[in-house]
């Protein structure tokens, strides 16, 4: 695939479009929107991407514009990974790529061909669940379950990170995965759990 | 497909809930998780004005991007048998027509729905949809409209208001609480499939399959039994999945414009804008005592908004008439228009904006009269009788409670004067509230299918959100038949099982409990009725004086003429026992009143120059009767008090005043609490049974433990500071400010 760069004449057209339609809003404003919005976003393109998931290859068509998430949960049926927000403020998503905590709606599927990537489907080991998951069930570390995985995806991360000394910093380093049913605290026992071991 | 059997087969899982497997291992499936054949997307364009009518609107762009079917506008789309013309919109009573008006009531109205082949092809076409208006003026304004809308008596006025008119002590003062949105984790969604010309099948998010089923037999006038909705797994509810909103119509109605199934998600800022919110409100509270501190008289006044097409009623001052004994109540509401979507009951409606007020109001009378706020409410509280019918409560331990709380907290290392204890530049401060909530109860079903391996499944259409509900009906399945968890199985949140009213106002676990023990009942009976045959021992049996357990019957104790199930099955040429059976709620409800109660204790730290609270610890105690599962059960009210510290002292939709638009809709803009912002959260239950309630004498939890969690942080930040904060939420401006 080419990679493909925004140059330093489209910058200048586009912000000199910016500049002229600044000066003449509001008449031009829906104008102006239009055109940048013509400019900015290329027409659909669908790549060939090649994919690391739980250890597994997969190659897929998909749209340049596809998220990893959407890769998963509407390609590859892997609905584990949550849509909370879309916009990287819940923490729902919450993937590890290369073994680090990565917001999965932010991340084009594009950028992490061949990278390791793990999704909660792929924590467990066979029929063995990891420590986290169980201590998640053990500590009713969830209600609705659905900011359940990006909790555990974060909190298998916390805990390898070594940012569980304390409750408060267990919270702070936590505070990037929102749940509205509120089972924090069943998520810090859980944390505490694996981490004592 | 069913709730607990997609489960990956894992050897080491712990117990917990029984959905536990599928919710930590992501193969659980919410509503936009499934998958049908030939699926496309749907996503929905709103409209750029608040207020007035659609001219014209602009599609051709949209059209023409790669990969659009079709786009839904109200001048274009199938024909809803229930929605075919203006009398039948009106007794359809759905809220808003969705793309059946030219009728702008509010800024981001769905006016067109884009249906593509990919999200990403339905999401760029839909940013390309644009329309002409006629404007009219719109009114956002709530704290400018709410003074001119007269307020109306909310229930019979108790007394007379010149009886306490000279009370010794009186407190009077004006609350507000911003607009709220629940904000479940996971975005409303429909898959519409229309498996035949009238069948239909949903995968829909939601709190009660039935009503879903309900509505849509009415609005496409095809039979109930047509249209299966299935919501296994619902990612939070907090009242927003008790309605039927617009963007499933919306859905189903795509499906047969393009004769396909349609997926449609929800983006997050339309989560604030097309499924509810707790209205903002503003109330009037007065409230006298006598020299000793017996209350001797209550003014409660509220208003709260609502839409301009839709009138919601939140009951704010229903809570002031519940909880203590007082002569003289008066009690008015009113509700103010506005050009937004309409608001919905969320977590603890109308009571927790209600006792926010109230709860304030007393504490304030406890300084007055230099009383011990714990003290002041113990000599008022209505224990004995509900003050509204006139009813004993059937239990009520709100008493019990609130001694047990201030035990927890060390209620008596408090300081009896506000200001006086200080850490550096915190300021410390205890304050406690108390919340109560009316114990309902409905008529449900279940059904049980037995094997012969002495397995049950226990089945009912009620939905869990994640209250553990499905949990709850293993252990009531379990203490009623005997039968090990392990070989009961659950199904739910499937409009074809059992039929159940939706999962609301902390009614589920009440309404289910009773059916489940009927069906347990109803399977003793006829298993009874089988091994009459082979023993006469068994002839006209009662459930009562059946023994079940893993492997088989016995009589009035356990091995006495057992028989196996096996042989059972075996000779009665049987391969699955079915029953199903209904209960619900009867005469007990003449007798008695029911409630539970939660006591909130908290020790806030404010900061003296920045204004910042942190919740230093909080202990909430309830009454809920008899607590099924401890474990969800602490999870649930815990899980409340975090939304009650997202309601005291973050959580506001803002709203542009001059065009209507919601500010900061999205979780960045919108605060909640976060893991850091609460501490852990202490919990305890008196754990009574309620024996008239139902056969499991649970009262119901969802909504005590959020009632009054607010006003006990506020009241703690007055002991901390001195500062008497009467507006939602208390953000460190207003601290600072105040």
């Amino acid at each position: 695939m080419e990679k493909q760069t925004y140059s330093r004449r489209f910058f200048l057209s586009t912000s000199s479009m910016a500049a002229a339609a600044v000066a003449l809003i509001p008449g031009n404003v829906k104008a102006f929107y239009k055109n940048v919005k013509k400019r900015f976003i290329p027409a659909k393109s669908v790549n060939t991407l090649s994919l690391t998931i739980n250890q597994k290859q997969y190659t897929v068509q998909a749209d340049t514009r596809t998220t990893l998430l959407d890769l998963l949960r509407e390609q590859l049926q892997l609905t584990g990974s949550k849509k909370g927000c879309d916009h990287g403020q819940c923490g729902a998503c919450t993937v590890h790529v290369n073994g680090e905590r990565v917001l999965s709606c932010l991340t084009l599927a594009a950028l992490v061909q061949n990278q390791p990537i793990t999704t909660i489907e792929g924590l467990a080991e066979g029929d063995q669940l990891h420590p986290m998951q169980q201590a998640f069930i053990e500590c009713d570390g969830f209600q609705c379950g659905y900011c359940t995985p990006g909790q555990i995806m974060s909190a298998v991360a916390c805990v390898k990170e070594g940012h569980t000394h304390s409750v408060e910093e267990i919270k702070e380093f936590m505070s990037g995965n929102l749940c509205r049913c509120g089972a924090y605290n069943g998520i810090v026992e859980s944390i505490q759990k694996v981490a004592a071991r | 497909m069913r709730f607990f059997e997609n489960q990956p087969a894992v050897t080491n899982a712990p117990e917990g809930r029984v959905e536990g497997v599928a919710k930590v291992t992501g193969s659980g499936k919410y509503a936009a998780e499934y998958h049908a054949g030939n699926m496309c997307y749907a996503v929905m364009a709103g409209s750029t004005i608040a207020s007035g009518t659609i001219k014209s609107i602009h599609t051709t762009d949209a059209r023409q991007v790669a990969g659009v079917l079709d786009i839904i506008t109200h001048t274009r789309k199938p024909l809803v048998p229930g929605m075919a013309d203006a009398a039948k919109i009106k007794e359809s009573r759905f809220g808003l027509p969705v793309f059946h008006t030219d009728n702008i009531y509010f800024k981001g109205q769905p006016i067109a729905l884009v249906i593509a082949e990919t999200l990403e092809d339905a999401t760029y076409a839909a940013s390309l949809i644009s329309a002409e208006y006629t404007t009219t003026e719109a009114k956002v304004d709530f704290d400018k409209a709410h003074a001119a809308v007269p307020l109306n008596a909310a229930g019979k006025e108790r007394g007379s208001a010149d009886a306490w008119r000279d009370a010794p002590y009186q407190s009077e003062a004006e609350y507000t609480i911003e607009h709220e949105v629940h904000n479940p984790m996971e975005m409303h969604a429909t898959i519409a499939h229309w498996e035949g010309p009238d069948k239909l099948k949903l995968y829909d998010k939601n709190q009660g399959v039935n009503n879903v089923q309900r509505t849509f037999a009415r609005l496409w006038n095809i039979p109930a039994d047509n249209i299966e909705v299935f919501s296994e797994f619902v990612g939070g509810g907090f009242g927003s999945g008790l309605r039927v909103w617009p963007h499933c119509l919306a859905a189903i109605m795509a499906a047969k414009q393009v004769n396909r199934p349609v997926k449609l998600v929800l983006t997050r800022p339309q989560m604030f804008l097309l499924t509810g919110y707790r209205p903002k409100s503003w109330q009037k509270v007065r409230m006298g005592a006598d020299a000793g501190g017996r209350f001797t008289g209550l003014l409660h006044q509220a208003r709260h908004s609502t839409s301009v097409y839709e009138s919601f009623n939140d009951g704010i001052t229903r809570i002031s008439r519940m909880v203590y004994n007082i002569s003289n109540v008066k009690t008015e509401q009113a509700t103010v228009p506005l050009n937004m979507s309409t608001p919905t009951w969320m977590r603890g409606p109308g009571d927790c904006s209600g006792a926010f007020a109230v709860e304030c109001t007393v504490d304030e009378l406890s300084y007055q009269l230099k009383q011990d706020p714990v003290a002041l409410r113990l000599k008022n509280l209505a224990i004995t009788h509900d003050p509204e019918s006139g009813k004993p409560w059937s239990t009520h331990y709100l008493n019990e409670c609130i001694e047990k709380g201030a035990a927890l907290i060390n209620w008596q290392q408090r300081k009896p004067l506000p200001g006086q204890d200080k850490e550096g530049d915190w300021a410390i401060g205890y304050g406690m509230a108390t919340g109560m909530w009316n114990a309902g109860r409905g008529n449900a079903s279940a059904g049980i299918t037995m094997q012969r391996d002495g397995a049950i499944t226990v089945k009912t259409a009620m939905t869990d959100i994640g209250t553990g509900t499905g949990t709850g009906i293993q252990n009531i399945a379990h203490e009623q038949t005997g039968i090990a968890k392990n070989k009961i199985k659950i199904e739910l949140g499937n409009s074809h099982l059992p039929p159940a009213p939706s999962q609301g106002g902390s009614t589920g676990l009440s309404t289910i409990s009773g059916a489940v023990a009927a069906t347990c009942n109803a399977l003793k009976q006829k298993l009874a009725g089988y091994a009459a045959a082979q023993d006469d021992t068994y002839k006209n049996a009662q459930a009562a004086d059946i023994v079940l357990s893993d492997t088989g019957i016995s009589w009035q104790t356990a091995g006495n003429h057992f028989i196996a199930y096996t042989s059972l099955f075996e000779k009665n040429n049987l391969t699955t026992v079915e029953v199903e059976a209904s209960s619900g709620p009867g005469a007990e409800r003449q007798q008695y009143a029911f409630c539970s109660s939660a006591a909130h204790f908290c020790r806030v730290k404010v900061h003296t120059k920045t204004g910042k609270v942190k919740i230093d610890k909080m202990v909430t105690v309830a009454d809920g009767g008899s607590i099924v599962n401890e474990k969800a059960a602490a999870n649930q009210i815990s899980g409340a008090v975090v939304g009650g510290i997202g309601m005291a002292l973050m959580e506001e939709q803002a709203t542009d005043q001059r065009y209507g638009s919601l500010i900061g809709n999205d979780l960045a803009g919108y605060h909640f609490a976060v893991n850091a912002d609460a501490p852990v959260i202490e919990v305890a239950f008196i754990n009574k049974p309620d024996k008239n309630i139902n056969p499991s004498g649970a009262k119901g939890l969802g909504e005590v433990g959020i009632i009054g969690c607010a006003a006990a942080i506020v009241n703690a930040i007055y002991h901390a500071t001195g500062k008497r904060l009467r507006s939602l939420p208390v953000t460190p401006d207003k601290i600072l400010l105040g």
